[in-house]
This record gives structure tokens, C-alpha cells and sequence, in this order.
């Protein structure tokens, strides 16, 4: 691997989050924060161009480079990110400030904060535009408007959006991410006129649109989506579930083809998932004395596709709900939003797959020599991409066995540690126990909130891309190949 | 007229040998000279050696003066491009075999006239089309359809049970009344006889029926034939026929299990395939064949490209218990063996091929032809035009030549088994059973 130009793509990336800071920047001066503001951006600049003039002109980026452009960019954006909560003083510790860059840049939405209207606006912001770039990939971001990415596109963009692939829009892997990047502002831009419409401020609305597209899960608020109208939750509920959905689909259907939605098998699950947990959530709530009424039916509902789609606001303390509930919204958080979504998680088409696939395993002990295609409507899905979605279930279960029990030495309940483990994982933010949602993560301590870090970055880059940094073989000029 | 045929495979022979028994000027064109001896040596045909691709080939062949041009070489794209190269007379009618399944994708119809081609048949699929309706009729050894399936000829054994054994057709006639059930041909020790009221039915004889689809399980009730459901059916054998008719069972919503030796072709058939049961196998293998259940079908379809396998595993089948074996027997002279040894139904490419083909022969008002395998008599369906000399006449005015006889009326919706008083009015569709020395006279009564 050429680590020069590796490097040099990281240094571009940094200048590009120096260039993101200047946003909240401006509120600094409201805050009485500009120092701490211009030094991140200085720090993170520099650094930037450094790697960028100091190496090499990248020639070209093959699929090992790829991979370690993003994994190397990821850690060092979340690095810089964590700057502003270092300088401005808000983060206690200097984990503490990683954690939250990190949570910020996955789309996790967990917070270290106890009160979040403490914090100033520069950083509530700051914390916001980080959800909204680490949601659609700040990476495919890169690809879509920097021309000089070039042929390392696709590498790059299967590298930070991997999963299973879908197809693409456009034959030029930039004018497709380009496209997605449309349909994601576009979003945006109108959940933020309707919560504006709807009464919230322009700031928060600014806020916590960037935050519900992104199925991060910041708010600018302590009480998070429950210190709103229900009209806003409601709007909420719909919004996170078109966050949820692959932004593949949100073009097709935006650009004349509504048909796509119910005909993607992947969606229908989806679709199907969250009606059918919301029932039975609402029903066990119901009859645990919950009530019948409109308002119930939306605290469970948003719950439910807060936890799905792995965005995390919450209007309701579900970790002291009933038990069944519990369970549901624990797996709910393993399996997560659709593939090419901005949310995380194991991914509704994966789910989909190792299913079909455990069902063919059943009818071949039935029919030993039956042959079998797993499909997704009428798609086939190709064996090796079985295979590779099987091997991606047992990293997944691995880690997060060994996030919990890492979580668990440091004595944490076994409730609290394995699902802050599969929050952090899965992207999704509040978990049970002492980090449910109207609890925090400020109390974890240092070691914890370095393993979270982990995994998140884990989870969100899909292991393959973050683990190739530790094979050994990567590293030399051939690539293991000699 | 001249017709040329590309291709001297299995299909070509097929249709250049029906073509020159009509006395049409056939010219067979390959670039294999072996079997361009084998077709000169065995038809009254000329050869030529060349590429049907080839302008200069077809020139030489006569394309200026012939009527048809027929490329059914194995290789579709072949077949096309002839078709697109052919520059002949006006009214020449180019027909191109087409036989990959994904040209016939829902929605993404190939588009024949864009290649020049008049007809595209679809040997492959047309047998699978006869296999199905095979099924559905469980008894039947022959079946065409009509009007879309309003009406059907079905080829029928009489058993010693058969309610109708050893009984008159005037009194069969008289007791089934208003029931569509006509018997057009009788098929005895080999000769084809069109039956007058008198005739009696024997068992044993072979009945040509021309029902209304609704009555099929009437007919075979009467031949002495449980009518079956058809529920679950195996298929042997991962050719392009198996895969058509395995997806016509799944549209059906039939149960369907298919052996597939390759196992690459059988992965492929999963991707292709949404409900049936693929099974990487061989078809004679008979411990497989026992678990998973082959004596509980209701039909077993041996189409694999080989002869022999398919008789062994359809009499494999037939032994566990298959309720109806159906074969694909390429090599015609196997056809009758494999019925005398216990196969039900024998069916042929080349059969289906020509059906299809011979259609376009003789255009005008023909809109369809079925020809059976045991005898020569073929149905044929046509437009009743204002020149027709028989339009405004009833059956018993019209005199129609010997050993013809109009099956069935199709006006509008409406399915007409007739009789005497029947009246063909102009826009009827007349189906017609006529044996082959009747068929140029009767073509003459209905001009288009």
C-alpha cells in the first residue's frame, strides 16, 4: 500500500473538516468562544495541508488504499472533530471529547453531556453538522464534489458505504453519490421548514433536522423530541423513517417511479418491522396500564422507529418499560435501519438474507440435495455475498460479545453493558439500564468511553473497512502479496 | 412455392420433410455437409453449403423467388441475422426460431419486426406449452388448443372400462346432448378414419375429441380416465423446455421439483426460478428419486437432452408410482417403443416446431394448424371470409371434401360444437380436422 498518498486523501479530508468548523465558528462569537473555535479550525488545517502538500499527488487509489483512506480519514476527522469540545472546555476529560466527536460522526447520538442546555449554541451545532455529515458519509461527500478523487471514487465509496450492494443511479460513481447527497439535503432542508412551521426556532429546527436525517440523535434539548409538540413528534416519526430507507429508493420514487418502495423486499420488512413492533409495543404497553389512546399509540411508535431506523431521540424512558419491550427494542437495535440508509446496525437486507438462508439450511436437511438461490424479490443474491453477510454477522455478535464484556470488567451491569455496547455498535445512542434515555454516558469513565469510541467506528464503517488497518500484510509495499 | 430453411438440425429436417410432402420447393441450407447429406439422402430437397448469414448464400438459394424464408439453426443470434440479412420479394415471410428463455423476459419482448422477422417461434417453449396441457388433461396423449384455449383437440385411448366402449357415436351423441364433445377421427390399427354416426367405438381405439375446454373431464371420464388434479409435478432435467414448463407449473401454482445433474445449471434455474424445489441430481439416480417422493406426482417430465435417460427415468418413475410419465423423445423412431414399454406420452421438439411453422405455409386465412404424432390428419383453424363459398351455409348444405370436418365454431365469445343446421357467418372461426388428402381442397373453400 502507498501510504504517501493514503496520507495525502487524509489531508484533503481534514482541510474539508477544518472548512465544516467555520459553520459553528460564527456562533462562537455569540458564545464568547472564538479562540477556542479558531484554534480547532487552525490545528485541524494545518494538519490538513501538511499531508496534502507534504505528499505525492495521488495517481490513482486501488481497493486497499481505499479501505485505509477511509478507515485513517475516519479516525482523523473524529480526532479533529473532537477539538471544539477540548478547547471550549465543555467535555470533561479528553476521552469524554472523543466520545462525543465520535458519536457525533457516526450518527450514534449518544451524549457524555447531563444537561444539554447548558452547553453553548456553537457546540450544539457543532455536534448537529457532525451527525450531518457522518450520515450520508463524509467520504461520499468527498466523492461527489471533488472532482479530483477520480477513479478512486467507487473504492472510496464501497469502502465508507459498504454492505450489500444495490445498484447504482448513474454509471459515474460521483454523479451517484452526488445524487444521494441531492435527495439527503433535500430532506433536510424541508423537515427543517416544517418543524420551523410547526413552531420550533429557526436554531433548533436547524438542529434537529440535520440530526433526524442523519438518524443521529443530538438534540439541542435534555428531554430530546419530548419537550416538543406532538404534531413534531409526529413529523419526527415520519422523517426518521425516511432516513431509515435507502436514499437508492428516495430518488427512484422522488423521480416519477413510486411503485419502487412497495416492491423492494428489503423496504416491505422494513415497512412491515416497525408497524409490526409498534403494535405489539403499544399492546404491551396498553395493558400494563398505558392507556389506549392517540398519545400512547405515538410514545410507542416513536420509540419504535427511533430505535429502528438507529436515530435515538426518545419522548418516553423505554428502559423502564416492561421486559417484552425491552427485548423487542434490543432487537430492533441489532438489526437496524436498510441497507444504504443513513442509519446503522446489523441492516434490515442482511437480516433478510441470513434468514432466507437459515430457511433454505431447513428445507435441506429435508431435501438433501436441493439446490438453493437466496433471493430478494426477484433478485438473486450471488453465494459469496452469503457468505460474506454470515461472516459479517459472527464480526458483529464477536464484537459486540467482547464490547459487553469489556464494558462488564469495568463494572457495569450486564444490562447497561450490553446495550450501551449495541447502541454504540448499531449507531443508535440511549440503550437500557444506566445509559437509557433519560440517562447519559458522561459517568462511564475514560476506558469506557474509549471502547464505545471503538465500537462505533467499528459499526459504522462495517468492520471490514476499519479492521484491514490490523492486518499486518496491508501495511507493506505489496500489500501481503509477495 | 419455395421455401428456403436454414439450419438442418433436428427442426429443419422436421419442417423441410412436412414442406417438400406438400410439394413445396424446399432448399435446406447448412454449413455442415454432413448433414446436408444426410437431409439430401433422406429428402426430395435441394442442399446448398453456406452460411445462412451469408447475402451471396441466400442469393444463391433463390431468396428472390421463395415466399418463406425458415432460419432455425440452434444458435438464436444466427437466426436473427439471417433474417436481417435476407433481401427477397416483398412478400417474403421470414421466420426465425428464438429459442433463449431470456428473450421472452415479462415486458422485454424481443422485438421481432426490428430484426425483420415476421414470426418468431419458439420450439422449446411450444413444447412446453403441449406438456402442460398434457397435464392438465392427465389421460390425454394429444392435445392442441384453439381460439386460445376455448377450444382443444385431445387424443384419447379408449380402456375396456370406458363407458362408451362398444357403442354407437349417434348414441353417445344422443345421451351427452348439448355437451360439446364431438369425436372427429378415430385412430384404429394404425389407419385414420373420419367417423360417421355409426361407427361404433371400440376399446382400444384411439379418439380424436374436439371439446370446449370446460368439458375436458367429461371426455375422459368417458374414455375411462379418472380426471386428475394436478398438484404436484417432477421435472428431469434443466433444458430450456424444463425451464419453460417449470415456470408455466409455478404461474399455475403447482408443486414442482426439478433434477438437474449440472450443478452450475442448477443454480442457475434457483436464480431463475421463484417456488419450485431445484435438486442436484441425476434423474436415474432411484434412491433419489424415492425421497423425494417420485411415486406421489401426478406427473413426471423426463426433458433432459438425452433419449435414453428419459425413458429410463420416466419408466423409473412410472414403476414408483408416477400417476402420468411424460417424455422428450428427439429420435422419432423411439416415439412408438416408449409408449409400447409404458412411457403415456411421448413428446417431440420437432413436432412442436412444425406446428408452428407450418402455420405460415399456408397463410390467408389459416390462423392456426396442429398436426398430431399418430396419425397424419392435421386441425386447422380458419377465418371465414365474404368470398368463402361455404359463408351463409349450414354444415349439411355445405359440402365439404371426404375426410373433412368442421370441429368447431368460434363466433365472438361463444364455442359452437356444430351439427348439421349450424350456419358459418362471415368473422366465424371454423376449426377443421381434415386428413392430408382433404386439407389443399378444403384450404380452397376458404379463401382469404
Amino acid at each position: 500500500m502507498n501510504v504517501l498518498e493514503v496520507l495525502h486523501a487524509v489531508g484533503a479530508l481534514l482541510v474539508w473538516t477544518a472548512a465544516a468548523m467555520l459553520v459553528p465558528l460564527g456562533f462562537a462569537v455569540g458564545d464568547g468562544l472564538v479562540w477556542p473555535w479558531v484554534a480547532s479550525v487552525l490545528i485541524t488545517a494545518i494538519a490538513g495541508s501538511v499531508l496534502w502538500f507534504g505528499t505525492p499527488r495521488q495517481i490513482s487509489i486501488n481497493p486497499r488504499e481505499g479501505l485505509a483512506v477511509v478507515a485513517l480519514g475516519w479516525i482523523a476527522v473524529v480526532l479533529a472533530g473532537s477539538l471544539p469540545f477540548i478547547f471550549t472546555g465543555v467535555a470533561p476529560t479528553v476521552p469524554a471529547a472523543l466520545f462525543e466527536s465520535v458519536s457525533g460522526f457516526t450518527t450514534t447520538g449518544a451524549t457524555v453531556f447531563p444537561e444539554i442546555e447548558a452547553l453553548p449554541s456553537s457546540i450544539l451545532l457543532w455536534r448537529s453538522v457532525s451527525h450531518w455529515l457522518g450520515g450520508m458519509g463524509i467520504i461520499v461527500l468527498g466523492v461527489a464534489i471533488l472532482p479530483m478523487i477520480g477513479m478512486g471514487g467507487a473504492q472510496l465509496f464501497r469502502a465508507e458505504a459498504p454492505g450489500v450492494p444495490s445498484e447504482r443511479l448513474k454509471p459515474r460513481i460521483a454523479s451517484t453519490a452526488r445524487l444521494l447527497w441531492v435527495v439527503y439535503a433535500f430532506f433536510t432542508v424541508l423537515l427543517m421548514l416544517i418543524y420551523w412551521r410547526l413552531g420550533m426556532s429557526i436554531f433548533d429546527a436547524v438542529n434537529h433536522a440535520m440530526s433526524a436525517l442523519a438518524t443521529g440523535g443530538f438534540s439541542t434539548r435534555t428531554a430530546s423530541l419530548a419537550a416538543y409538540s406532538g404534531a413534531i413528534q409526529w413529523v419526527t416519526i415520519l422523517f426518521m423513517f425516511i432516513a431509515g430507507t435507502n436514499f437508492t429508493l428516495h430518488y427512484r420514487f422522488l423521480t416519477g417511479k413510486p411503485s419502487v418502495l412497495v416492491s423492494d423486499t428489503e423496504w416491505r420488512w422494513y415497512f412491515w418491522s416497525i408497524v409490526g413492533v409498534t403494535v405489539a409495543v403499544f399492546v404491551s404497553l396498553g395493558l400494563g396500564g398505558g392507556g389506549w389512546h392517540l398519545d400512547a399509540l405515538r410514545r410507542a411508535s416513536f420509540t419504535v422507529t427511533a430505535v429502528h431506523t438507529t436515530t435515538g431521540f426518545a419522548t418516553a424512558d423505554f428502559a423502564a418499560w416492561p421486559s417484552f419491550c425491552q427485548v423487542l427494542l434490543l432487537g430492533l437495535m441489532f438489526v437496524g435501519a436498510m441497507g444504504g440508509s443513513t442509519g446503522g446496525g446489523f441492516k434490515m437486507v442482511r437480516a433478510v438474507v441470513v434468514l432466507k438462508h437459515a430457511v433454505s439450511e431447513i428445507r435441506k436437511t429435508l431435501h438433501p440435495r436441493a439446490v438453493f438461490a437466496a433471493k430478494l424479490g426477484k433478485r438473486p443474491v450471488r453465494n459469496e455475498i452469503v457468505q460474506n453477510v454470515l461472516a459479517f454477522l459472527a464480526l458483529y455478535m464477536l464484537t459486540h460479545g467482547l464490547g459487553t464484556l469489556l464494558l462488564a470488567a469495568l463494572g457495569n451491569d450486564l444490562i447497561t453493558a450490553t446495550s450501551a455496547a449495541l447502541a454504540a455498535m448499531s449507531s443508535i445512542g440511549p440503550g437500557l439500564g444506566a445509559v437509557g434515555p433519560v440517562s447519559h454516558y458522561g459517568d462511564l469513565g475514560n476506558a469506557a468511553h474509549l471502547i464505545l469510541s471503538a465500537l462505533m467506528l467499528l459499526g459504522r464503517l462495517e468492520f471490514y473497512t476499519l479492521l484491514v488497518l490490523f492486518i499486518p500484510g496491508a501495511w507493506s509495499k505489496w500489500g501481503g502479496h509477495r | 412455392m419455395r421455401v428456403i430453411v436454414v439450419g438442418a438440425g433436428e427442426v429443419g429436417f422436421h419442417v423441410a420433410e412436412r414442406l417438400a410432402a406438400e410439394q413445396h420447393d424446399v432448399v435446406v441450407v447448412d454449413v455442415s455437409t454432413e448433414r446436408l447429406d444426410y437431409v439430401s439422402s433422406h429428402l426430395d430437397v435441394a442442399v446448398l453449403e453456406g452460411s445462412g448469414v451469408s447475402t451471396a448464400v441466400l442469393e444463391q438459394a433463390g431468396i428472390k423467388q421463395s415466399r418463406l424464408l425458415i432460419a432455425v439453426t440452434n444458435v438464436d443470434e444466427v437466426n436473427l441475422v439471417c433474417c436481417m440479412s435476407a433481401r427477397g420479394a416483398m412478400d417474403l415471410v421470414k421466420v426465425a426460431r428464438v429459442s433463449n428463455p431470456d428473450f421472452y423476459l415479462e415486458k422485454q419482448h424481443l422485438q421481432p419486426e426490428r430484426f425483420g422477422v415476421d414470426v418468431m417461434i419458439n420450439p422449446e417453449r411450444e413444447l412446453a406449452l403441449e406438456t402442460i396441457r398434457l397435464l392438465q388433461s392427465t389421460a390425454a396423449t394429444d392435445i392442441a388448443v384453439f381460439a386460445d384455449g376455448a377450444v382443444q383437440f385431445v387424443g384419447l385411448h379408449v380402456t375396456d372400462e370406458a363407458p362408451i366402449a362398444n357403442r354407437r357415436l349417434l348414441d353417445i351423441g344422443a345421451e351427452e346432448g348439448h355437451r360439446s364433445l364431438l369425436t372427429v377421427a378415430i385412430d384404429r390399427t394404425g389407419d385414420t378414419i373420419v367417423p360417421s354416426g355409426t361407427t361404433e367405438v371400440l376399446p382400444g381405439d384411439h379418439l380424436y375429441v374436439v371439446v370446449a375446454a370446460g368439458d375436458i373431464g367429461r371426455a375422459l371420464t368417458l374414455c375411462g380416465h379418472q380426471p386428475a388434479t394436478l398438484q404436484r409435478v417432477m421435472i428431469a432435467g434443466g433444458s430450456d423446455e424444463a425451464f419453460y414448463l417449470a415456470r408455466l407449473l409455478q404461474q399455475h401454482g403447482v408443486q414442482t421439483i426439478m433434477l438437474v445433474k449440472d450443478r452450475e445449471r442448477a443454480q442457475v434455474l434457483a436464480e431463475k426460478l421463484d417456488s419450485a424445489l431445484i435438486l442436484q441430481g441425476s434423474p436415474t439416480d432411484v434412491e433419489l428419486l424415492e425421497m423425494e417422493g417420485v411415486g406421489g406426482v401426478d406427473g413426471f417430465v423426463a426433458l433432459t437432452e438425452v433419449d435414453e435417460t428419459n425413458i429410463l427415468a420416466g419408466l423409473l418413475a412410472k414403476q414408483a408410482g408416477a400417476h402420468q410419465v411424460i417424455t422428450l423423445v428427439n429420435q422419432v423412431q423411439y416415439a412408438p417403443v416408449a409408449r409400447r414399454v409404458g412411457i403415456d406420452v411421448a413428446v417431440s421438439p420437432r413436432l412442436s416446431a412444425a406446428n408452428a411453422i407450418l402455420r405460415y405455409v399456408r397463410r390467408g386465412s389459416v390462423t392456426r394448424v396442429a398436426t398430431f404424432k399418430d396419425s397424419d390428419a392435421e386441425a386447422i383453424s380458419f377465418q371465414v371470409s365474404a368470398s368463402s363459398p361455404l359463408q351463409g351455409k349450414s354444415l349439411a348444405e355445405a359440402k365439404l371434401p371426404e375426410g373433412a370436418i368442421v370441429a368447431a365454431i368460434v363466433r365472438g365469445p361463444q364455442v359452437t360444437v356444430p351439427r348439421g343446421h349450424d350456419v358459418l357467418q362471415v368473422g366465424d372461426t371454423a376449426i377443421v380436422f381434415a386428413l392430408p388428402d382433404a386439407v389443399k381442397a378444403v384450404t380452397k373453400l376458404f379463401p382469404s
